[in-house]
């Protein structure tokens, strides 16, 4: 074979990357704006699923724009003293040539913390002191002990690629392999890798090596890569077993993510029982399960974990009969994506809840419906007024962009960011001074 | 925020809740006073009874002896036994030989929590006195409430509202119209917070306040409705019944709970044969239970769901 798909289509240009338009604009904003004036937060951070183009964005925009890239991967051994002497060289001095400097540091996320000891610490300072930009990835970014690095940079997100973005990507690569691929194999492809291009491109060259044509059918049959096999055929296995004891088995199958599988299930059980009968049986199984875990959290009483893997395989294996038998597609579950996706929401919804609380003598979770929803609407009939109200209840900069308030921030935010600099204590106080009783 | 600036600040200014207001003003005089518990419905002046006896007892620095935690934000037991320590380890520098500790929504927490509590209301009973606020008094233990001075705050009378509305009309320079004065007082089913809030946002559209605005700022601050979760679901739709319950558990912050509520009073005029109505019900009680056994909001919702859709699919079909 010759070289990896991967390496060999690797994206030059911007332009070239497949999908997430609006997280490369960003990057390429943020970078453009270094010569103008270094901006406050010194670091961006790009996260997203593997395989969605983070690190390829950055390579292609240094390779565009002609930037000296010095980068750090998680294959690095990155204690205190190696990041110094590399990165941190890097981010004093400018390139022999003269060339703008760009630094990647690969997968923070990765950092284990007895092995790269100080390596966070060293991180952060580097955004503190950095001369030229610094971009990170991170697949989780919410991982609390990058929680200093979350906040000293501005965050991109990248999401999977879906199908639109794909296909384009994927036929041209084909023709230019000069090889015929059924589009609902490429499809399924992409489906199967849960739009993770690494994937994509490393299953699709295994497929087609030495064909000239990939059929559907071939791309069915043929091998896919472990993990995903093993989650379908354990999926298929519950929704077409005639008996408990098979049906049981699919969670057998090795390397499954039990809470991971319950979500398989609980996504295509309304897809593959479509019989309002069948269903209906099936989501009381499947909500049995869910009993059965929620003991189990609460009680470590682990001997009660036979029953829920009974309730979500053969429970719902059991439960078809009106359902005709048709071959339909299984979904990625949507609600892990939603949750990951409404996660930053939430944290600041509830950073809200908690500012207005402590001015009103309530709990972060009724003052978003007691108060946030009139908040809402006086900013939206009168900024003015609205905007005073924010300030009034001293929300930081995240916060009031999140409400669609710009301009105000500014004035705002330099006292808050001085205040954390010192090392104050994170505002969790509950105890309002009952000065300046509102507006 | 309206509601904030125009709370009062002493028990004087109260001008409902008599007899409760009545009560704790002796307390004031007397510079003593028992645990207290106080129960009633949001916005019937619980928080600003607390505030205005402390400023009653303390004077104008009473933040140096008085500390308000929240019971669902203050998580865990552990973390009110140690705030009470540190607090109340401190002496006053006033003449009242105690310090006041408020407890917002006493009644979330769960029954071993307030077992825990007990105790240390117990322990620190010479330096410190708790007042317990809590919509349901019956969901406090027994131990607790028979320790406590209860206190019971009723909803506001549509005069009492009317009354302070009239002020903050007055004093904000708002142009109402009779018709917008008497939808607020109405909308606000004597919760004085949401009157307040209600005329605030209706003030801020800039004209004069009437029926409909008012109505607008109702319809809008409303959290999400269950309505057309339930359409969607007795259409038979699961699918797409289990995104919009998604969008509303995730996105618009709803609890499980609330939605549960919410669908509980709808489900008895639901256009569904009698007789599955009372399964129905069977069933959100289950789920209910669930919920507090810390079961999954959504997959418990959907089992729901699921059996809605079931039930009108067989009315279709008979």
């Amino acid at each position: 074979m010759s070289a990896p798909w991967t390496v060999k289509y690797r994206p030059k240009r911007l332009a070239d990357v497949a999908g997430n338009k609006t997280a490369l604009q960003q990057v390429l904003d943020w970078v453009d704006a270094w010569p103008k004036g270094i901006p406050k937060k010194r670091g961006l951070l790009l996260h997203g699923p593997p395989g969605t183009g983070k690190t390829v964005s950055v390579e292609a925009l240094a390779n565009e724009h002609g930037l000296d890239l010095v980068e750090i991967n998680a294959s690095d051994k990155r204690s205190r003293d190696a990041l110094e002497r590399t990165v941190g060289a890097a981010a004093r001095q400018s390139d022999l040539f003269g060339r703008a400097r760009l630094i990647l540091i690969d997968e923070v996320d990765g950092i284990d913390l007895s092995e790269d000891r100080g390596a966070v610490d060293a991180i952060v300072r580097l955004l503190d002191e950095t001369q030229v930009p610094v971009v990170l990835t991170a697949n989780d970014p919410w991982d609390p002990k990058i929680g200093a690095i979350r906040n000293a940079t501005t965050m991109v997100e990248y999401k999977r690629l879906g199908l639109r973005d794909a296909l384009p990507y994927l036929k041209k690569i084909c023709q230019k392999e000069g090889v015929e691929v059924d589009e609902q194999a490429l499809r399924l492809i992409v489906d199967r890798d849960m739009g993770d291009m690494r994937s994509i491109l490393n299953d699709l060259q295994v497929l087609v090596s030495g064909r000239k044509t990939l059929s559907y059918d071939e791309a069915a049959r043929l091998g896919f890569r472990d993990r995903k096999a093993t989650i379908f055929d354990a999926l298929r296995t519950v929704f077409s077993s005639p008996t408990c004891l098979q049906a049981r088995r699919a969670t057998d199958m090795a390397g499954i993510d039990l809470d991971m599988f319950f979500e398989w299930v609980y996504e295509n059980t309304p897809r593959q029982l479509s019989d309002p009968r069948d269903l209906s049986l099936a989501m009381d199984a499947l909500a049995q399960a869910d009993l059965y875990r929620a003991r189990i959290d609460r009680t470590r009483a682990w001997e009660l974990l036979p029953y829920v893997i009974e309730m979500e395989t053969a429970g719902v294996a059991m439960s078809r009969e009106f359902t005709k038998p048709a071959w339909v597609p299984m979904k990625f579950p949507e609600r892990i994506q939603l949750l990951s996706r409404t996660r930053k929401t939430r944290s600041i919804e509830s950073q809200l809840g908690r500012s207005i609380g402590a001015r009103c003598h309530i709990s972060s979770k009724r003052a978003i419906p007691l108060y946030l929803s009139y908040v809402r609407f006086i900013l939206e009939k009168n900024p003015a007024a609205g905007t005073k109200l924010l300030e009034w209840f001293g929300l930081d900069e995240d916060a009031m962009e999140y409400l669609g308030v710009k301009a105000a921030a500014a004035e705002v935010a330099p006292t808050k960011e001085k205040k954390e600099r010192k090392g104050a204590k994170p505002r969790t106080a509950t105890k309002p001074k009952r000065k300046g009783k509102g507006v | 925020m309206w509601s904030e600036k125009y709370r009062p600040a002493t028990l004087a200014e109260m001008k409902n809740q008599a007899d409760v207001v009545g009560r704790l003003k002796r307390f004031a005089e007397t510079k003593a006073m028992p645990h207290c518990l106080f129960a009633g419905p949001p916005g019937s002046g619980k928080t600003t009874a607390a505030l205005c006896l402390a400023h009653d007892l303390f004077g104008e620095r009473f933040m140096d002896a008085f500390l308000e935690l929240n019971a669902s934000d203050a998580r865990g037991i552990d973390v009110i036994r140690t705030t009470v320590k540190e607090f109340a380890r401190i002496a006053t520098i006033s003449e009242v030989p105690f310090k006041i500790l408020v407890l917002d929504e006493a009644d979330n927490m769960t029954a071993d929590a307030q077992h825990a509590l007990r105790r240390t209301m117990e322990r620190y009973t010479d330096t410190c006195r708790f007042i317990l606020s809590c919509n349901y008094s019956g969901k406090i233990i027994e131990p607790i409430q028979s320790r406590c001075a209860i206190f019971r705050f009723v909803p506001l009378s549509e005069d009492d509202i009317a009354a302070y509305l009239k002020i903050i009309v007055r004093k904000e320079h708002v142009r109402t119209e009779e018709s917008g004065l008497r939808a607020l007082i109405r909308s606000s089913e004597g919760d004085l917070r949401k009157a307040i809030n209600t005329l605030q946002a209706a003030a801020s559209v800039g004209r004069d306040v009437d029926e409909k605005t008012v109505y607008e700022v109702v319809g809008r601050v409303k959290p999400g409705d269950v309505q057309d979760l339930l359409e969607i679901a007795v259409k038979g739709d699961f699918i797409k019944a289990r995104e919009r319950l998604r969008t509303l558990l995730l996105q618009q912050g709803l609890s499980g709970k609330d939605i549960l509520k919410q669908v509980h009073s709808e489900i008895l005029r639901m256009p569904i044969p009698e007789k599955n109505k009372i399964e129905l019900v069977d069933a959100i009680g289950e789920i209910d239970y669930r919920l507090i056994q810390g079961a999954d909001e959504e997959v418990q919702l959907s089992s729901l769901l699921a059996r809605l859709a079931l039930t009108s699919s067989q009315k279709r079909s008979s």
